[in-house]
């Protein structure tokens, strides 16, 4: 009876091993196919054109060379980028955008979340079916729509960054509406039916009572559209044209088909477009599991 | 206390309706002028003739009737040629379920493996979704600088030590290997979105169905096909379903990674070169349409599988 038990720990242990060996694999695997790409970023971004340019990849810089980076931004450097203009646009886009479509999603999901009308469900569905729409698929429509608006009312449509947010909005405001409305549902309605009946005005209670709980959600996803302002290529690719006023992306795109191929260039303007979003991201990550739990405290 | 709630309501109720359209008026407008009518007016641009010479008077462009329509079905880079060069729609179509399944399949590996506590396991997921958050452009230029075919690109330089090709490659010029490079990175981008979905659902399983299982001598794998398999049905499928759409509306990866040639070209990037290379936007909006005729099929599926079963 004794050795049978041992035998079948033993043969425990083995099992267990095994499975954590697999485990263990996995994890690695997927650890350096992950960082693998960040770091060979962050590392080219160091090289020197000699490095990077040479008949085997280089694995770690020689050193800290700022190459890339000076070409980017030291307007004495023969092929001077003015890369700081670009970060200006984008943020110039995003910020915007993001602040815009917090409120705009505010007082949208709110209305969905908490009062009764007709329409509602409506509403709320076809701007979900909204949000599968594919963005190619209104950049057409869309671009001559605003050249018929913009000649109406005389503006630019092309190469104006308020029409690149407009659309921008277009596309963000959908999921920021969806993502609050969810948010909204999950503060119990009795906290506001009580200052209700305490006489406050549904205006002072969503100002006072709703959007200080909200404060949390309010921060993710004014980061999350941030975040796609940020990011977006095929809008800001057809609506810009000046490189003056070209986002991030757009220039990167134009410094990757340059002629004469610099990768650790581009590498550098990816680097710099890369890492406010990591760490914003990181934030973003605190900020979400801290909204449910607040929620949850307080409510 | 629900009662008392109703009452309350009701003797606000006619404000409350004039509230609630005046709080969802700004983003109501936007959507609906920014997306609902450009993509019904997409319709009518695809059955006219509308290019640069016309955009400044679009709403007089001519009609045409099915022409655009029957010159995409047509163009060569739309048509199935033979399977070398499968044409856009086959492709899409075969681009958006390879690498929504690997993606699919990565994800639910990743979130095995991050279900178990283990030391260090918020920092390992939040590492696992990086690629999902960063920036499209520079993981699509890392990548290319990645698989640069020369030997100074660090994929071949290793693949040459190891023996495993005599040459450098092209990776992403090669007709048909593109294809497959492209799915896998694919792939590599998007199985946190499926992990995250799938994470969060293997954490509300029920433990003591495991417990039930060893008691009955179920091994591991045998524990995964019968309970946690089963489990999480569902949120593979409407996971599945929702990468589909969107694998198949994505423009800027496969536009970044190859500009849509060597094979890869899919339904956006057509429509992207129709409308912005030829500027033929009444073509460009006809494969649109075709895009969005497939995807509406997509759709179809979703809303009768997934939205119906949230309602019950």
């Amino acid at each position: 009876m004794e050795s049978e038990n041992k035998n079948l720990i033993s043969h425990l242990a083995a099992w267990i091993n095994w499975k954590r060996f697999i485990s263990a694999a996995l994890m690695i695997f997927f650890l350096t196919s992950i960082l693998f790409p960040f770091y060979w970023m962050v590392s080219s971004s160091f090289k020197t054109r000699a490095e990077i340019g040479g008949r085997e990849p280089v694995y770690v810089p020689s050193g800290l060379r700022l190459d890339a980076y000076k070409e980017l931004f030291d307007p004495s450097n023969p092929s001077y980028q003015n890369f700081g203009v670009n970060i200006i646009n984008t943020l110039r886009v995003s910020i915007p955008t993001a602040f815009v479509t917090v409120i705009l999603a505010v007082l949208g999901s709110y209305a969905i979340a908490r009062l009764r009308f007709k329409g509602k469900e409506f509403l709320l569905n076809s701007i979900l079916i909204v949000y599968l729409f594919p963005g190619v698929l209104l950049i057409i429509p869309l671009f001559a729509m605003l050249a018929q608006i913009g000649d109406v009312f005389n503006f630019d449509v092309q190469d104006n960054l308020g029409v690149l947010m407009f659309t921008y909005m277009a596309q963000t405001l959908p999921v920021a509406l969806y993502m609050l409305t969810n948010y909204f549902r999950t503060i119990p309605d009795e906290i506001e039916q009580a200052a209700l009946i305490d006489g406050c005005s549904r205006v002072q209670v969503i100002w006072k009572v709703t959007l200080p709980l909200a404060i949390p959600a309010l921060i993710s996803v004014g980061i999350y559209t941030f975040m796609i302002a940020w990011n977006e290529f095929l809008y800001a690719m057809v609506f810009l044209n000046d490189r003056f006023l070209f986002t991030m992306p757009i220039k990167i795109n134009t410094i990757f088909n340059d002629p004469t191929p610099r990768p650790n260039v581009v590498m550098a303007a990816s680097t710099i477009m890369t890492i406010p979003i990591m760490i914003l991201f990181l934030a973003l990550e605190k900020y979400l599991t801290e909204g449910l739990t607040a929620g949850g405290v307080k409510g | 206390m629900a009662v008392s709630a109703k009452k309350g309501r009701q003797s606000v109720g006619h404000s409350e309706v004039r509230l609630a359209w005046t709080l969802i008026s700004p983003t109501a407008l936007i959507v609906f002028s920014l997306v609902v009518f450009p993509a019904i007016f997409s319709i009518w641009v695809s059955f006219h003739d509308v290019g640069l010479h016309n955009l400044n008077d679009v709403f007089h462009a001519p009609y045409v009737g099915f022409q655009n329509y029957k010159q995409v079905i047509n163009d060569y880079a739309f048509k199935f040629q033979s399977l070398k060069s499968i044409g856009a729609a086959l492709t899409s179509i075969f681009y958006a379920f390879s690498a929504t399944t690997l993606a699919i399949v990565i994800g639910t590996i990743a979130s095995l493996l991050l279900n178990r506590p283990f030391k260090g396991r918020g920092l390992a997921r939040s590492i696992f979704l990086f690629p999902y958050v960063a920036p499209i452009v520079s993981i699509a230029f890392v990548w290319r600088w990645i698989l640069d075919p020369r030997t100074s690109g660090v994929a071949n330089d290793l693949l040459m030590k190891l023996n495993l090709i005599d040459a450098p490659k092209a990776f992403l010029a090669t007709r048909g290997l593109s294809l497959f490079i492209v799915i896998l990175l694919d792939a590599w981008r998007y199985f946190p979105f499926a992990m995250l979905m799938i994470l969060a659902r293997l954490q509300a399983v029920d433990k003591t169905l495991y417990e039930a299982a060893k008691v009955d001598g179920a091994n591991d794998v045998q524990q995964f096909f019968s309970i946690t398999l089963p489990e999480l049905r569902y949120v593979i499928g409407s996971t599945f379903l929702l990468r589909l759409m969107w694998t198949f509306n994505k423009f800027d990866d496969i536009f970044l990674y190859t500009g849509g040639g060597f094979g890869t070209k899919t339904l956006p990037v057509l429509t992207y070169e129709f409308s912005f290379r030829l500027y033929d936007f009444g073509r460009g909006a006809a494969a649109a349409m075709i895009l969005l005729s497939i995807l509406a099929l997509f759709m179809i599926v979703y809303v009768a599988l997934v939205m119906r079963k949230v309602e019950n």
